[in-house]
C-alpha cells in the first residue's frame, strides 16, 4: 500500500472518539445515524486538502464581507472572523417539529407572564412565583406597570438556548428575550455552505431559512400603531462600534429598512421622527438593538448618549412600538427561568414539552445548602450576566475560585442560581486537520407578531476550545450551519 | 434618506478621493525626482506638504523633508489626519456606517483596500513605492468603478459624486497653486520648466489626456488652463464644479428641498461654475494665479459647508408664532 502524504489523508479518520457523550452524529458504537449517513459518506470522501480549499474560500469570503464580530479589550485587530465550521448539524423533521412545538409553547407562556406581571400580577398573587424574585429582578421595569402594547405582544423575537444531555434530551438553558443575536450568522452560514457544499444540498432535502428576514419584518409591520398609512420600520443600533453592528446592518438591508441610531431620531410632540435629508419622517415601529437602560436618558439612564429623548413618552402614547417591548429582561433573569414550566402550566394549562435544566436558586435556604455543599459539581450562574461571563464551572474552578463565589452567594443570593454540569452533546467539527468531537448547543430565534413563527433551524454554537463547555463568541466559540430535514 | 447616512456617503466619497490624490502626488514626485540633482532632492519633497495644506503639522514631527520623512508623513503618520491610512480608515468607518446603503461590491472593495494598507509598511514601500502606490490607486478606481456599475444611481449616489468631485476640484486647485508657483522660478521653455509641467499634469493624471487634446506646446499658461477650464478631462477644476452642480440640483429635486441653505450651495456653484466658464485665461497667470486660486479654494470650502448645513443637519423646525396665532381662529 502506498504511504499518503499528510494532505492526502481523510479528514475522518479511525481515530475519532466518541467518547461518554451524545455525539450528533454517531451511534456509540461508531455507526452513522441514519439521518447523517449522507454527510457521512460525503465526508469520508474528503481528504485534507479538499476540505482546506473549501474552508480557505468560506473564511475570506466572510472577511471581505465584513462579517466579523469585535473582541473587546484587544487594541489592533480587534475585528475576528466569527469561527465558522463546515460540518452541518443535522435535525431529523420529527425532532424538530417537537422543538418547535416545545419553543411556541414557551415563548407564548413567557409572554402572558410579562404582561401578566406588568398588569394584575395573577400570578403572584396566586402564590406561583414569590413576588421578591420578580419585583427584585433586575431587568424588572416598574415604568412599564399599566402600559398596554399593541397585542399585547412584549416579545417579538425570542432566541432560546437549547441544549441535549449525554443521552440525548433536550434541554432549555435559557431564554434570551431582551436582544438575541447571532440570527445574521445562521443566515450567512447557509450562504457559505450552499458556495462549498452544493452537492450535499442535492442529496439532502433541507428546510430554507432564507426568509427569515421577511418573516421578521411582517411581525415587526403586524404591531405598528394603526395611523392608516403604510408602517415605517426602522432598526435601532447603538451605532458602528458595537459588537454586532454587522448584524443590525444586515438585518436591516435584507428587511429593506432604515437603521438609525439614536441621533437620527428625534422626537416631538409624541411622535418619533428620522431626520432626513428631506426633512422629518415619522417611524412607528423600531426594531431597537439597544438595551432598556440606553433607550431613553430622559426615562432612564440619563448619561445614555445612544438613545432618543423622549422616545418612553411616545411609546407609553401608543405612537411608536418598540421590539422587543421594554422590560421584557424580567422573563430572561436566570432565577425567573426556573418558574417557566410553572407559567406553562398556570397560562395554558398544559404540561411543558421542552424541559428546564434542575436549578437550585441560592435565595431558597435548601437550595442554598446544596448549592454550597455541592460548589465542585455544579455550575453556578450569576442571574444577570450573559454572554458566558460571571459563571463558575465547580468541577474546572479552582479552590479559590469556588470559594470567592461561596462568599458571593452568601452576600446576594438573589443574584445566584446553580445547575448540574451537563455534559453537553457532541458534533464533528474540523479542528487541526481532522474531524473531532466538539461539545454544542442550538439558538433557535422565535418570532412573535401575528403569529408565532420559527424558520427551521437556528444558530448552532460550537466550542473550539479543546473541552470547553463555553460556545459564546466572546469565548472562542465558532459556529456550524444547521439543516433541519423535510422528513 | 437620513442625514447621517448623507453625510456619510459623502465624506466616504471624499476620504476615498483624497487618498488617491495624495497616492498619486507621491508617485510622480518620486519618478520626477529620479531625473532631479542630488542638492534638488530636498526642495523636490516639500511642495508635496504644500499641497495638503499640512505644513505646519509636518514640521512638529519633522526636520527634514525627503523621501522618507514625507511618504512616512502623508502616508502613515498617526498624528496627521489627512494621512492615506488615515483616510481610508475613514472612508471605511463611513461605509461601515452606511453598510446597508451600500452594494456589497462595494464594501467589499473598501474592505479589500483596508486591508491591504493594513499589511505593508514605510520601508517596503520605499523599497518599491510603485507597486504600492498602484495598489492604492487601482483600488480607489476599482472602488468608483464598482460604485458606478452597482449602486443604484439616486439620492445616495448623488451624495457620493459631490463629495468625489468635490474633493477633485480642491486637489486640483492645490496642486495647480504649488507646482504653478515653482514654475515662476524658472524660465519658460527650459528642461526644468518642462519636467515641472509634466509633473504637473501627472499628479492630475492629465499628461496623456492633454496631449491628446492640445496641439500647443508644454507651456504654463496652457496647461493651467487645462486643468482649470477643460470641460471634458474628469480632473479639471471646472468639470468637477459641473459634476457637483448637477449632483446638488438632482439631490434637490429628489428631496424637493426648497430651504434657504439648499438653494444657497445650488446658487454658489452656479455663480464659480459661470465665472470659470467665461474666464480668460490671461487674466489670472502669472503673479495673478495665487490669489485667484486662493479665492476659488476658499469658495469651494464654503460649498462644501452650506452642503453640511443644507442636509446633514436637519433641524425641528417649530411652527412659527404668526402661525400658531393665525391658528386660533377658525
Amino acid at each position: 500500500m502506498p504511504l499518503l502524504t499528510p494532505i492526502d489523508q481523510p479528514i475522518l479518520t479511525d481515530n475519532y472518539e466518541v467518547g461518554p457523550f451524545f455525539d450528533e452524529m454517531f451511534e456509540s458504537d461508531g455507526q452513522p445515524r441514519s439521518h447523517y449517513r449522507v454527510l457521512y459518506e460525503h465526508l469520508s470522501t474528503l481528504n485534507r486538502q479538499a476540505f482546506e480549499e473549501r474552508r480557505r474560500a468560506a473564511d475570506i469570503s466572510f472577511l471581505y464581507q465584513g462579517i466579523t464580530f469585535t473582541v473587546y479589550g484587544q487594541q489592533e485587530g480587534i475585528e475576528r472572523i466569527f469561527p465558522f465550521d463546515l460540518i452541518p448539524r443535522v435535525i431529523p423533521r420529527a425532532e424538530w417539529d417537537m422543538l418547535s412545538r416545545g419553543l411556541t409553547q414557551r415563548v407564548v407562556a413567557l409572554n402572558h407572564f410579562i404582561h401578566d406581571v406588568y398588569h394584575d400580577q395573577h400570578i403572584v398573587r396566586d402564590r406561583r412565583i414569590p413576588a421578591e424574585l420578580i419585583f427584585g429582578a433586575r431587568h424588572f421595569r416598574r415604568e412599564m406597570v399599566g402600559v398596554d402594547v399593541p397585542r399585547g405582544i412584549y416579545v417579538h423575537i425570542t432566541g432560546t438556548d437549547l441544549i441535549r444531555n449525554e443521552r440525548g434530551d433536550y434541554y432549555v438553558l435559557e431564554d434570551n428575550m431582551r436582544s438575541p443575536s447571532g440570527v445574521s450568522y445562521m443566515l450567512e452560514n447557509r450562504q457559505a455552505m450552499k458556495r462549498t457544499f452544493a452537492p450535499l444540498f442535492e442529496r439532502y432535502g433541507v428546510m430554507p431559512i432564507e426568509h427569515y428576514p421577511q418573516e421578521l419584518l411582517n411581525t415587526l409591520r403586524s404591531v405598528a400603531p394603526d395611523r392608516g398609512v403604510e408602517p415605517t420600520v426602522a432598526l435601532l443600533t447603538p451605532g458602528v462600534y458595537n459588537s454586532a453592528y454587522f448584524e443590525h446592518s444586515f438585518l436591516a438591508r435584507q428587511m429593506g429598512i432604515e437603521i438609525v441610531e439614536g441621533r437620527d431620531l428625534v422626537v416631538h410632540d409624541g411622535k418619533v421622527y428620522t431626520r432626513t435629508t428631506a426633512g422629518l419622517r415619522q417611524v412607528d415601529v423600531i426594531y431597537r438593538r439597544i438595551d432598556d437602560d440606553y433607550l431613553d436618558p430622559l426615562a432612564f439612564r440619563n448619561d445614555s448618549l445612544l438613545g432618543v429623548p423622549g422616545l418612553f413618552s411616545a411609546y407609553i402614547m401608543g405612537n411608536v412600538t418598540l421590539a422587543n417591548a421594554i422590560g421584557t429582561g424580567v422573563a430572561d433573569d436566570k432565577a425567573i427561568y426556573a418558574f417557566v414550566p410553572e407559567m406553562i402550566r398556570y397560562y395554558l394549562s398544559e404540561a411543558p414539552i421542552l424541559h428546564n435544566v434542575p436549578t437550585y436558586l441560592a435565595i431558597n435556604d435548601a437550595d442554598r445548602r446544596y448549592i454550597l455543599d455541592h460548589l465542585h459539581q455544579l455550575v453556578v450562574k450569576s442571574v444577570n450576566e450573559s454572554g458566558g461571563y460571571g459563571m463558575l464551572v465547580g468541577p474546572h474552578a479552582t479552590r479559590e475560585e469556588r470559594e470567592m463565589f461561596r462568599q458571593r452567594i452568601l452576600q446576594a443570593p438573589r443574584n445566584f442560581i446553580a445547575q448540574p454540569t451537563v455534559s453537553l452533546s457532541r458534533h464533528p467539527t474540523y479542528i487541526d486537520n481532522e474531524l473531532r468531537g466538539c461539545h454544542i448547543d442550538l439558538r433557535p430565534y422565535i418570532l412573535y407578531g401575528e403569529q408565532v413563527t420559527i424558520v427551521p433551524g437556528g444558530l448552532t454554537r460550537v466550542a473550539l476550545r479543546r473541552g470547553s463547555l463555553v460556545v459564546n463568541s466572546s469565548q472562542g466559540g465558532g459556529s456550524k450551519d444547521t439543516w433541519v430535514l423535510y422528513d | 434618506m437620513l442625514s447621517r447616512v448623507a453625510e456619510s456617503l459623502y465624506w466616504m466619497s471624499r476620504y476615498i478621493e483624497r487618498a488617491e490624490d495624495i497616492t498619486r502626488i507621491l508617485t510622480v514626485n518620486f519618478h520626477a525626482l529620479l531625473d532631479t540633482r542630488l542638492e534638488d532632492l530636498q526642495r523636490g519633497w516639500q511642495p508635496l506638504i504644500a499641497i495638503t495644506g499640512d505644513e505646519g503639522l509636518f514640521s512638529q514631527h519633522y526636520s527634514e523633508y525627503n523621501a522618507q520623512t514625507v511618504s512616512e508623513f502623508l502616508l502613515w503618520h498617526p498624528s496627521n489626519p489627512n494621512a492615506v491610512i488615515a483616510c481610508i480608515n475613514r472612508a471605511r468607518e463611513n461605509a461601515r456606517s452606511v453598510r446597508e446603503q451600500i452594494s456589497s461590491e462595494m464594501w467589499e472593495h473598501i474592505n479589500r483596500l483596508y486591508f491591504l494598507i493594513r499589511g505593508v509598511n514605510t520601508q517596503s514601500v520605499l523599497r518599491g513605492p510603485h507597486e504600492f502606490f498602484s495598489q492604492v490607486r487601482d483600488g480607489s478606481q476599482a472602488f468608483q468603478g464598482v460604485t458606478d456599475a452597482t449602486m443604484i444611481h439616486g439620492e445616495g449616489y448623488q451624495f457620493i459624486q459631490l463629495g468625489k468631485f468635490l474633493e477633485r476640484a480642491e486637489k486640483t486647485c492645490r496642486i495647480l497653486d504649488v507646482k504653478y508657483g515653482m514654475l515662476n522660478a524658472m524660465r519658460e521653455g527650459t528642461p526644468e520648466a518642462s519636467l515641472q509641467l509634466i509633473a504637473m499634469l501627472k499628479s492630475c493624471s492629465a499628461f496623456e489626456a492633454f496631449r491628446k487634446q492640445s496641439a500647443f506646446q508644454l507651456h504654463a499658461g496652457r496647461v493651467a488652463e487645462y486643468l482649470l477650464l477643460s470641460r471634458e478631462f474628469p480632473r479639471a477644476v471646472l468639470f468637477c464644479l459641473q459634476r457637483c452642480q448637477q449632483a446638488v440640483a438632482l439631490i434637490s429635486k429628489g428631496t424637493n428641498k426648497q430651504s434657504d441653505s439648499a438653494s444657497v450651495s445650488q446658487r454658489a456653484l452656479g455663480r464659480l461654475c459661470s465665472e470659470l466658464e467665461y474666464l480668460d485665461i490671461e487674466e489670472v497667470l502669472d503673479e495673478r494665479m495665487h490669489p485667484f486660486l486662493t479665492r476659488l479654494l476658499r469658495q469651494v470650502n464654503l460649498i462644501g459647508d452650506e452642503i453640511t448645513r443644507a442636509y446633514f443637519n436637519a433641524q425641528i423646525i417649530l411652527p412659527s408664532p404668526r402661525r400658531q396665532q393665525a391658528q386660533q381662529q377658525q
